[in-house]
């Protein structure tokens, strides 16, 4: 398994600050989220109007912003509780897994990560797609154009894929013990959806001659 | 529109621009709030140090004292499977300990207290009651197993229910009761307690050859003569589940008077003791009226057993509020919880709480979370949280700290 470097989704929250119908202007500050570190020089932040904190950050140990994220995506309805369990129970599910598995290899045992957080990240950022296909009409024709995504956008669809495939599963099977499979896999670089962003960029490969449809 | 998707164009370009790893510079710069960048080094370089500290090598209960205290011990694969196999570890618990590879069990100062109380105890006096009461989640079911594990090492016989309430709540088949009129028979449940108890003292069964006193007759041609075995009489219960719950019976009356003989030593550990005296079950009988736990063959031998008319014996009994149903469930304290009826019957006995951690057992269980890698996010001051946020309680502290 290829190591990923541990890219978090904390650009997810500076990528607020230039939305376009944001509501503040831009040299409003983000909130800070840690009590007592961050706050380098107290008279930096002192005259600087703060956008109001959101109702979801925390500073326990609890909050990650990616598990946040992906909380948001598993909520049907806005049953967030039932959702936050659903996710635990995942996170618990490849906990128990990966002790296992380190319980059982000999050698090599710093190679297994245990760190449930660092395995979803992997997984994210192993399922990311770099490209999309999107239909584009050119002289009566629709061409399957490949087009570029934006970092927001892949994280959505990395995120998605990984929900999809674990929906997608026998009556039987609880959705933590399938999210769970399909988690792991990801962050080994295998399974349902890592083979499904290959195809995306297969098909994008051989899709490359209409690349210039995008602006011509 | 055109003049936005051009923005949008002009946005997805400069993402693809950005090599991937421009977020790891931006993450690092708020490396601080990214706890788990922490947790590898401190993982590795922490536990050795603390390893002796947390556990303690002395595995008979018997042997522990207050140096003990907030340690754990482990508890030998044959003997947790001849003692538990039957239930008696909350099912959270079983799981935890086949992911951590072995059945440790926290040294705690209520079941040190039991212990003491039954070191010291006369048996030739009537046998003493000892109840455990306290909160949801505080450990009592886990303070019973300390205690039966004592029993099994030390020569008990050992009646157990790993949880009463099962057979007022959920029975496997309820069936009218042949010999009692207006009773009702729990066959399954009756025989798989059977089971239970085999599986517990089988081995102290054969060395004692306790005999039957007096014949049994279950049917025309079934009996079981004076002067069987006791691991006969169960093994025909289990084999005849119709007869399950009179051999219960017959088995419980047996035992009592055995003890009272002196031929062997009892102890009675029943969790969720205040079911029996619950006003009402989920069992149906004939008028489709729901039964009384008292109309329940099983109920009575249980009941007998936990008087005080014999000798050579003790009874550990738990009363839990989740015993109950909704309605009788606002205090966790043994008088509310077994009802007047109920008190009188155990009057008198020894109430023993059990409470939360105290601070010395909560920092010594988080040091063993680490060691068994459950806790792999360990930013400072997490201890501080997790302290706050499970009030110290035990099971809320595990529910917690699953999702870590």
């Amino acid at each position: 398994m290829g190591f990923v470097p541990y890219t978090t989704l904390s650009s997810l929250r500076t990528l607020k600050c230039c939305r376009l119908m944001s509501m503040y202007p831009p040299h409003f500050a983000e909130p800070i989220l840690k009590k007592d570190s961050e706050i380098i020089n107290k008279k930096d932040v002192s005259h600087v109007p703060i956008k109001a904190a959101p109702n979801d950050l925390s500073d326990s140990i609890f909050y990650g912003v990616l598990k946040n994220k992906l909380l948001k995506y598993i909520t049907k309805k806005g049953n967030g509780s039932l959702a936050k369990q659903l996710l635990t129970d995942t996170l618990e599910t490849i906990k128990r897994t990966q002790i296992e598995r380190l319980n059982l290899i000999n050698a090599e045992k710093e190679n297994v990560i245990i760190d449930t957080e660092r395995i979803l990240v992997n997984a994210i950022e192993n399922s990311r797609p770099l490209l999309q296909l999107s239909e584009i009409k050119r002289g009566g024709v629709k061409y399957q154009v490949p087009i570029p995504l934006t970092e927001k956008k892949s994280y959505f669809l990395a995120m998605k894929w990984l929900l999809d495939a674990a929906r997608e599963k026998d009556r039987k099977v609880h959705l933590p013990d399938k999210l769970a499979w399909e988690i792991l896999d990801a962050a080994h670089g295998q399974g349902r959806v890592i083979k499904k962003k290959d195809d995306l960029h297969r098909q994008c490969e051989s899709n490359r001659a209409y690349a210039h449809y995008r602006w011509s | 529109m055109k003049m936005l998707r051009k923005q949008f164009v002009n946005l997805s370009r400069v993402s693809t621009h950005l090599p991937r790893n421009v977020l790891a510079s931006r993450a690092a710069s708020r490396g601080a709030e990214m706890s788990t960048n922490v947790a590898p080094a401190e993982t590795a370089t922490a536990p050795p140090p603390v390893i002796n500290e947390f556990r303690t090598g002395v595995t008979n209960p018997g042997e522990q004292s207050e140096l003990h205290v907030a340690k754990f011990y482990t508890i030998p694969i044959e003997e947790k499977k001849q003692i538990f196999s039957g239930g008696g570890l909350p099912k959270q618990y079983e799981k935890q300990i086949k992911t951590f590879t072995e059945a440790c069990l926290m040294v705690r100062s209520p079941a040190l207290e039991l212990l003491h109380y039954i070191k010291n105890a006369d048996l030739t006096k009537p046998a003493v009651r000892y109840v455990l009461y306290g909160d949801n989640g505080v450990g009592k079911t886990l303070t019973m197993a300390h205690v039966l594990h004592y029993g099994a090492l030390n020569d008990f016989l050992l009646v157990h229910v790993p949880w009463a309430p099962n057979w007022m709540k959920r029975p496997k088949e309820a069936a009218n009761s042949a010999s009692q009129e207006g009773f009702i028979d729990l066959p399954f449940d009756a025989a798989a307690w059977l089971i239970h108890f085999k599986a517990q003292n089988s081995k102290l069964l054969q060395r004692l050859q306790l005999k039957t006193s007096k014949e049994y007759v279950w049917s025309k041609r079934e009996s079981t003569p004076a002067g069987a075995t006791l691991i006969e009489l169960v093994e025909h219960g289990i084999a005849r589940i119709k007869y399950a719950s009179e051999t219960t019976a017959a088995l419980i009356s047996e035992l009592k008077q055995l003890a009272t003989a002196g031929q062997c030593k009892i102890m009675v550990a029943i969790d969720g003791y205040n079911a029996f005296f619950h006003p009402i079950t989920r069992i149906f009988s004939d008028n489709k009226q729901r039964v009384s736990p008292d109309r329940i063959t099983l109920t009575q031998p249980f009941l007998d057993i936990t008087s005080y008319d014999w000798t050579n014996g003790v009874c550990v009994l738990s009363v839990d509020k989740i015993a109950m149903t909704e309605g009788y469930m606002s205090s966790y304290m043994p008088r509310y919880l077994l009802g007047k009826e109920g008190f009188e019957h155990l009057d008198p006995f020894v109430p023993v709480h059990v409470g939360n951690y105290t601070d010395k057992e909560f920092i010594s269980y988080i040091n063993y979370y680490l060691d068994r890698h459950w806790i792999s996010k360990t930013q400072p001051g997490f201890e501080e949280q997790l302290k706050f946020l499970s009030n110290m309680n035990p099971y809320t502290l595990m529910r917690l700290v699953r999702g870590l």
